[in-house]
């Protein structure tokens, strides 16, 4: 169908069709004034009692005024209130929307209308000649000044490296060995989060504490979480005997799955569970991994206890801590 | 069209009727109880001063209950009724139960007077129920156990005087959320044990909790947290984990978003019905 | 008035012929049309309502001591970001409602959007000319999850500063450039003081203005191809059967707004969404158990929890596959294989003709299948990720839930995709074509006086009858009186 012929012939074809149907619905007849060839029972409404309709809507809406006036009245009166401001601003939105859906389902004519659809794709030609001007046009241009096409695309290509640069470049500093690195060094002390330092009797055998390098205490990357597991020295794998002097041993606190603290201490069964994704780690093993997705143990720092009692680290830690990444080996 | 549309809004203001107060109820007492404790609460910060293990409780000696010798006969027999059969006529352990001699008062006072003991069953982790016993048969198995042998730390009197409620939340998301949650609600752990709600927690089972570590729990020793922290993070527990602030309406139980992406599923749901009566449905 | 405005906007841009047709334009009447309006209009509250929280978010992750009105943080370090979050929660008027029906909006669009595409993908209307805006859709999706954990974590409490934490391990697990990305992300090593910022303008303005352009461009093309439809009496390949935009669809949708406004108002006013005060600041060393991201985050977090630490380490690299698959690579081919779906389907089928009519479920039982299984998949890695609450719930151990769903991820869509064949094969029943099937009638058996019985067919609503009148175009004035 065209246009043209698109025409909006009301009356000629709902003359024949429509008889039976007015009688099945009464009212309709009644309400519409009666014309030779005027009703289109598509424009009626669905609304077999459209006045009873109407009484609903205008409750509705009524209800949605008085919501909104409630709001008004609350918001002005300062109450801090979030139960009552939702509800008031909800009820009046919900009566108000549903009010005028319901004008739109019941009262509105209910046709059924058609659209028609044309083919999207345009004609053989037109789409030729689109073709044409832009391949056409376009070798006409680089007829002989192929090498000024060249240099130019040359040129943009290295705008577009350039100007990427300072967007992607600037935005932080390359890595290097910062992954590898923690600020435990050789003889930190070990510290709490507000800076306690950590003696010898800190600690009840059972107990765990989370602790830092002196100056350094709340930091993301050197967290460590202590724990004591009896009050001997303890050897979590051959090579660690000096480790854990009088029971305490530290691991890395980020797990070596998705970074998250490892801070949940099953303390009869000696395992740290990391909360995010349920990795289960070995205390007396070196922190093996025992179950979940964690791919290697928590990295182990070895400790000592100096002569005035205070908690100290051997050194750093020998491997990188936290999850993987692609340099690390 | 129907009527009943109406019953719609109706029906929400209903829910508003019953919920407002219920939430208004909830944070109600903590904003006040938190506002008395503010008011009253000491401005130095962590006293480093520990409560020591056994000597100090001599010296701190308000600071526990002292269980007079005279429960010892009682607890004898109670315990041989209900203990010894798991834990031995001398409570030295078996096979089945471990040792109990010099683990200290508040151990005992802490798994009987959760109801956590005695067991009808072994299991993997007892679980709190009402106590069999009542309180002062309680102390009398206590004192009777604490006579086989001293040691351990003895049953606290807890003092929220002072207690200082931004330190306590502190503590709190340092050294108990990891288990317990952020809003104590509690978790399964690994091998089938499992962190229990707070929220039913009196203080003086805080107290024993955290300086005794039942069960598969740390244990933290007045080196660890003074006894001022330990009153601070009861403080904490006692109002905002216990009566959380949920002035944002129903608190779905406090743990968050798997309750919430259901609670907006639900919503959806609702949606869809209401297209499914602006819409045609043939 | 109207006519000079109407005059004056036409000689300047000449809308009357375009503005006429587009107030014809037929929307068909099955209400599963109207799901996408739910993300439309969620969409629209996200806006409001986030424009009202950036007057008083504050996105820096300044240390400053907080002196507001929730008493058990007074005197506590932390972010401005989180601070200024208390603040809208308990100092600004109607902050509360705002935050939470905002953050409501984000569950509901996000879900919505996955309904909408959940009725595309069954009733095939994704098939050409219409793949394009499938792939718009598509992206629509995406960027609304990453929007959606963006906003999540911008007020840097407990919980969703762990989540950050695990942002980071996943950008820094791909091979070769994740360090480097992590560490221009959050401008160096974690934590940093940049992501919070950085979040923010991606939050509030350009992923925003991507997602509108693109709801734009997703409805220019609705417009442009003209909506699908269900096979029925009076429809075609050739015509949209329903009710014109202007007076039906308008008052229709516009009252459907309205509703998906007060529902999510109501339910930021009533119930309780990510209670950030409860949680306390973030410190990277403090963690609570219990962490779930927010729901349409879930796929993404099961799949971390039940994936097999399977990482690589060799010749001086490592690849940590335990977080590279779920985390980067599983988006990544769902996404493309999402964006390439009508592709692959037109090539398995060799079905290059353009459709307009829908498919029911039934009569594509492969593509049914197919879809319910997908759909299993994700919705078995959704459940993962509340292992622990699962295990807590029915009081079973951590190992068993995790390997159930590692075994479960696998069994579950050939089931649901092999008992959906099953279905589509019973239901579909019959060989003929759709069109030609008269529609089926309920029977009514009457006895006779006699003891005979006999039967007729009914119409199971009486009133359905009066919608089988011959559709027509709309006229030009719809006013009964008027045409009379």
């Amino acid at each position: 169908m065209t246009e043209e012929s698109m025409s909006y012939n009301v009356g000629e074809s709902a003359g024949a069709s429509t008889e039976s149907l007015l009688n099945d619905s009464g009212e309709v007849d009644e309400a519409a004034p009666s014309g030779p060839s005027a009703l289109d029972p598509r424009l009626a409404p669905i609304a077999k009692n459209p006045e009873r309709v109407e009484k609903v809507i205008v409750g509705l809406f009524v209800l949605g005024l008085l919501g909104f006036a409630a709001f008004g009245a609350l918001y002005w009166h300062g109450g801090r209130q979030p139960q009552l401001e939702g509800v008031f601003i909800g009820v009046g939105l919900m009566s108000l929307g549903f009010g005028l859906s319901s004008w739109g389902k019941y009262l509105m004519p209910r046709g059924p209308f058609v659209e028609e659809r044309h083919p999207l794709a345009s004609e053989p030609q037109a789409q030729e000649e689109f073709k044409e001007a832009l391949v056409g046009r376009g070798k006409y241009v680089l007829k002989r000044r192929g090498f000024l096409a060249g240099l130019m695309g040359l040129a943009a290509t290295v705008f577009a490296i350039v100007a990427a640069f300072p967007f992607i470049r600037s935005l932080g500093p390359v890595p290097g060995d910062i992954l590898d690195k923690t600020s435990w060094k050789r003889g930190s002390r070990l510290v709490t989060a507000d800076g306690r330092p950590v003696k010898v009797d800190t600690l009840q055998v059972g107990g765990i504490l989370t602790v830092f390098p002196e100056g350094h205490a709340g930091s993301a990357i050197a967290q460590t979480v202590l724990i004591r597991a009896a009050d001997v020295s303890i050897t979590t794998k051959p090579g660690r005997e000096s480790w854990a002097p009088e029971g305490y041993i530290a691991y890395s606190k980020v797990c070596t799955h998705a970074g998250c603290p490892v801070g949940l201490y099953q303390e009869q069964t000696q395992q740290l569970l990391c909360p995010c994704h349920q990795s289960l780690f070995n205390v007396l093993d070196g922190a093996q991994p025992v179950f979940g997705p964690a791919p290697r143990p928590l990295p182990q720092l070895p400790l000592m206890i100096d002569s005035e009692g205070f908690l100290r680290a051997q050194r750093g830690y020998e491997v990188p801590i936290g999850p993987g990444f692609w340099s690390r080996s | 069209m129907k009527a009943y549309h109406l019953l719609i809004p109706i029906a929400l203001v209903a829910i508003v009727a019953v919920v407002g107060p219920l939430s208004s109820d909830a944070h109600g007492p903590t904003l006040a109880s938190s506002t008395a404790v503010l008011s009253s609460r000491d401005s130095t910060a962590l006293s480093n001063a520990g409560d020591g293990s056994s000597t100090s409780s001599k010296k701190h000696a308000s600071n526990v209950i002292h269980l007079p010798k005279s429960y010892i006969p009682e607890g004898r027999i109670l315990f041989e009724e209900s203990c010894a059969s798991c834990h031995g006529p001398t409570a030295e352990g078996s096979s089945r139960a471990p040792n109990l001699v010099g683990l200290g008062e508040a151990t005992i006072d802490f798994w009987l007077s959760t109801g956590r003991m005695p067991l009808s069953a072994p299991t993997v982790q007892p679980v709190e129920k009402p106590p069999r016993f009542n309180k002062k048969q309680i102390l009398e198995i206590v004192a009777f156990v604490h006579s086989l042998g001293p040691g351990g730390p003895g049953i606290p009197r807890v003092n929220l005087h002072g207690a200082n409620l931004a330190n306590g939340q502190s503590l709190f998301t340092l050294n108990c959320a990891a288990c317990h949650t952020v809003t104590g609600s509690g978790d399964m752990l690994a091998n089938g044990v499992f962190a229990p709600s707070l929220h039913i927690a009196t203080p003086r089972e805080i107290y024993e909790a955290i300086r005794t570590g039942p069960g598969n729990m740390p244990r933290f020793g007045p080196n660890t947290l003074s006894r001022k922290q330990v009153e601070d993070i009861i403080d904490y527990v006692r109002g905002p984990i216990q009566h959380p602030n949920n002035r944002g309406g129903i608190g779905l139980g406090g743990v968050g978003p798997v309750a919430e992406g259901f609670v907006a599923m639900l919503a959806l749901a609702g949606l869809i019905l209401v297209v499914f009566w602006i819409g045609e449905r043939s | 008035m109207i006519d000079q405005a109407l005059g004056w906007l036409d000689e300047r841009l000449g809308v009357s012929k375009s503005g006429k047709k587009f107030l014809d334009k037929i929307f068909p009447d099955h209400w599963s049309f109207m799901l996408g309006e739910i993300a439309l209009y969620s969409f629209v509250v996200l806006v409001l309502t986030g424009v009202f929280l950036t007057l008083y978010y504050v996105p820096s992750t300044k240390e400053v001591i907080y002196h507001g009105r929730y008493l058990p943080l007074v005197g506590k370090r932390m972010s401005e970001a989180y601070a200024s979050t208390l603040h809208i929660s308990f100092g600004v008027r109607v902050g509360l409602l705002m935050r939470q029906t905002h953050h409501w909006a984000a569950d509901v669009f996000v879900a919505a959007i996955a309904v909408h595409m959940i009725r595309v993908f069954f009733t095939g209307a994704y098939r050409k000319p219409r793949e394009l805006n499938w792939i718009i859709g598509v992206t629509l999706l995406m960027l609304a999850i990453v929007n959606g954990f963006i906003g999540y974590s911008l007020p840097d409490d407990l919980i969703s500063g762990t989540g950050i934490r695990i942002a980071f391990s996943i950008t820094e697990s791909i091979p070769l450039v994740g360090s480097y990305l992590a560490f221009f992300l959050f401008g160096g090593n974690y934590p940093g003081t940049a992501i919070i910022p950085r979040f923010f303008i991606l939050h509030v303005l350009i992923l925003p203005a991507i997602i509108a352009v693109l709801i734009g461009a997703h409805m220019g093309l609705l417009i442009r191809h003209k909506h699908t439809q269900f096979p029925g009496p009076g429809r075609s390949e050739d015509n949209v059967v329903g009710s014109p935009l202007w007076p039906n669809f308008a008052a229709k949708t516009t009252g459907f707004q309205l509703i998906v406004f007060g529902v999510l108002f109501a339910l930021g006013g009533l119930i309780q969404i990510n209670p950030i005060w409860q949680f306390g600041p973030y410190l990277p060393y403090k963690v609570s158990y219990a962490v779930q991201p927010d729901w349409y985050m879930g796929w993404l977090d099961g799949a971390l929890r039940i994936m097999p630490s399977w990482e690589f380490a060799g010749f001086g690299h490592t690849i940590p596959f335990e977080v590279f698959l779920p985390g980067v690579v599983l988006p990544l081919v769902t996404t493309l294989f999402f964006f390439a779906w009508p592709f692959i389907e037109e090539r398995f089928t060799g079905d290059h003709a353009p459709h307009h009519l829908l498919d029911r479920p039934r009569d594509r039982p492969l593509r049914t299948s197919f879809g319910a299984a997908v759909l299993a998949f994700y919705v078995v890695l959704f459940g993962a990720s509340s292992t622990d609450v699962i295990a807590n719930f029915f009081h079973i151990t951590l190992n068993t839930v995790l390997w159930s769903f590692r075994f479960l991820v696998v069994i579950v869509p050939i089931v649901v995709g092999v008992i959906t064949n099953r279905i589509c094969h019973e239901l579909a029943g019959t060989a003929q074509p759709r069109e030609a099937r008269p529609r089926r009638m309920p029977n009514v058996i009457v006895r006779s006086d006699e003891g005979g019985y006999e039967t007729y067919p009914v119409s199971p609503y009486p009133e359905d009858e009066a919608i089988e009148l011959e559709p027509e175009p709309v006229p030009v004035n719809v006013d009964q009186d008027a045409t009379a």
